[in-house]
Parts: structure tokens; sequence; C-alpha cells
């Protein structure tokens, strides 16, 4: 990877110490020369002192639970204020592969974007999810389609980065809580550039899904309804 | 409506008036909260005041009781009263995510002042 740019991995993680440490060391050593920045939401469980134990990421912990939306957001706060180029968004639950870092940031280092989705279906991965998830995943595409025109496979990705323009942006804008969809329209809304690129997918190893079965209807009708209003509200 | 409960209405109402001025003068409910309850209760002291406002308005909105006026007021004003305090607590949640970031940030750079040797010390003022 470039080493000119300064990169900063923001992981947020909610109760998981069982996955924080191992995917912290995976990033260091698919990529030694980035900056990691763990934001622990609140976590009732030892995530804090695992992340911290590595000595290898930067933790902050948040006293209450805010979130996700929140918790990513003061990864996009710090990155700003510390001079960052890059911000790298990465689930703590190890599904994302730290080997892909480097297709995502190239996008951006290359200036072809402003922001850089890691997409599960841009190129047959192998990667399967429930048949209900990838409903929604493709609902949300096909209302992303609708009222902005671009056409995004995996809206619904945790793993992106964005230039010091978006990362701005984000410091100061960012959904409370399923945070991802309604960014990217956010993001759209603005003028930035979004594009995709593929990446690989583990199934989850620890931990289960933040989206339960009976948070999925809210879920689905939240986001939809952000997403509808984000559309024609006056983006900040 | 009967003498009676007229006049136990008025005093209701003024009661509840009193009771938000009261509660604005030991500053328990700031000024900005309390704008609601004050048009509220001046419009329950005229409705059990002035009785005839009421009829007045039923029959002008066609409805047979003049009370059900009174519980449609009611209902209506609960209602942006509800609102209301709906949208002070989003204001209220998006200032404190704001103050919980802000000093989680803070903890950060002071624990990083006290261990200078940190990888990411450069990084912090």
């Amino acid at each position: 990877m470039k080493t000119d740019l300064n990169v900063l991995v923001i992981i947020p993680a909610y109760n998981e110490e069982n996955s924080i440490a191992r995917v912290v060391r995976a990033v260091h050593e698919a990529h030694p020369e980035v900056d990691m920045l763990v934001v622990n939401d609140g976590s009732t469980d030892e995530t804090s002192l695992r992340a911290r134990a590595t000595g290898l990421a930067h933790v902050i912990d948040l006293p209450f639970n805010v979130g996700i939306g929140g918790a990513v957001q003061t990864g996009y706060i710090f990155a700003s204020r510390h001079g960052y180029d890059i911000a790298i968004q990465l689930d703590a639950d190890g599904q994302h592969e730290p080997g892909d870092l480097n297709k995502i940031v190239s996008v951006i280092s290359n200036g072809e974007a402003d922001c850089c989705i890691g997409s599960r279906f841009l190129e047959k991965t192998g990667y399967t999810s429930t048949p209900i998830r990838q409903w929604g995943i493709r609902f949300f595409s096909w209302l992303i389609r609708a009222l902005t025109g671009r056409t995004m496979t995996d809206p619904t990705s945790g793993f992106r980065a964005v230039n010091r323009k978006a990362m701005e942006y984000f410091a100061e804008n960012y959904p409370d809580d399923y945070p991802e969809v309604e960014a990217l329209v956010m993001l759209e809304r603005k003028g930035f550039t979004i594009k995709e690129t593929p990446v690989h997918m583990h199934c989850r190893e620890e931990g289960h899904s933040s989206i339960t079965a009976g948070k999925a209807l809210y879920y689905m009708t939240k986001v939809s309804l952000a997403v509808l209003l984000t559309r024609f509200r006056n983006v900040g | 409506m009967s003498m009676h409960i007229h006049v136990l209405s008025t005093i209701c109402s003024a009661a509840l008036t009193i009771s938000v001025v009261e509660l604005i003068r030991r500053q328990r409910i700031a000024e900005k909260y309390s704008l609601l309850w004050l048009v509220m209760g001046a419009v329950m002291i005229v409705c059990s005041a002035y009785p005839r406002v009421l009829e007045d308005a039923a029959r002008l909105l066609e409805i047979y009781e003049a009370t059900s006026v009174l519980i449609i007021i009611g209902f209506v004003m609960a209602m942006v009263m509800i609102l209301h305090l709906t949208i002070v607590i989003s204001r209220l949640q998006r200032q404190q995510t704001r103050l919980i970031q802000e000093l989680a940030l803070l903890k950060a750079s002071l624990e990083k002042e006290e261990d200078p040797d940190d990888r990411y010390a450069h990084r912090i003022g």
C-alpha cells in the first residue's frame, strides 16, 4: 500500500471480546503501516481490554452504548482531527478480509471516488447469506437506484473507505443506528462520488449479527424511511 | 353544563395554570418548554369560565354535545404536547451522543499524554 498517505482503520466494537484481538492482529499482519482505532461502544465484556492488550490499536471507550452509528462517527471525528487522509471502516466480528483493504483504499488514493464500498456481490465471491438478508440487500439496492439512479450492489456493507472530504462530512453528520445505507444516500445527496469494489466476506466467526428477526422489521422500516427522507431533506 | 361542574373545572384549570407558573418560578421547568402548558391552561380557563365558548364552537362544528368539543381540544393539546416532547428528546439524544463522543475522545487523548511512548502519541496534540 502507498505509505505516503495516513490511513486509519476504524473498528467499531460492541461486545466482541472473542474476535476483536484476532481482527486487530489480522489487520496489522496484512498492513502494519496503517493505524487502527477500536471504538468500544460501551461493551459490557472485555472488548476494550483485549483490544488494548494487542498493543496494536488505539482504543476509545464510549462510556455508554450509543449504537453503531455514533461509534463509527467517533472514529471519523478522530480521523479528521488527527489529520488522516483516508479512513476505513471494518467490522469487529472478523467477517471482512484485511487483505482486501488495499483494493478499497487504492480507489480512494487514486482519486477515483470519495467513498469506496467493499461489495460482496460485485463478483461471485462465494459469500452466501440467508435468503431474507439477500432480499433485504436487494431491496435497498433497488431503493437507492430508484431514488438516486445509482447502482449499489451491497449498500449494507460495513467495509468502506472515505477520503478526507467525506470523512469531515461524516464527522459532522452521521445516522445513529443502522447507518450504512443512509450514510451512502447522504453522501450521494451531497454530491460525493461513491464506487464499489469486490471483496471477500467470511461467515461470522463469533457473536451474533446485531440484526435479529425481531429487529428486522424495524431495520427495514427505519432505513427505508431514512433513505426516503434523506432524498428530500436538506442535508447538512 | 351544570353550575357546579362549571365552577369546579374553572378552579381546576386555574390551579393547573398556577402550578405551571410556580414550577417556572422555581426553575423546575424552563420557560421555553412551559409555553405550551400555559397556553393549555389559558384555553381551559376560558372554556370553563365561559361555557358559551364551547357551546358556540359545538354549534359551529355541528357537534351535538358541547363536552365533546372539550375532549377534542384536550386530545389535540395532549398530542401537540407529546410531539413537542419527542422533538425535545430527539435533540437531547443528539447532544448526548456528541457529548459521549467528545468525552471518550478527550479521555483517550489524556491517556496518550500519560504514555508518550505510545505508537500513536505523535498524532495527539
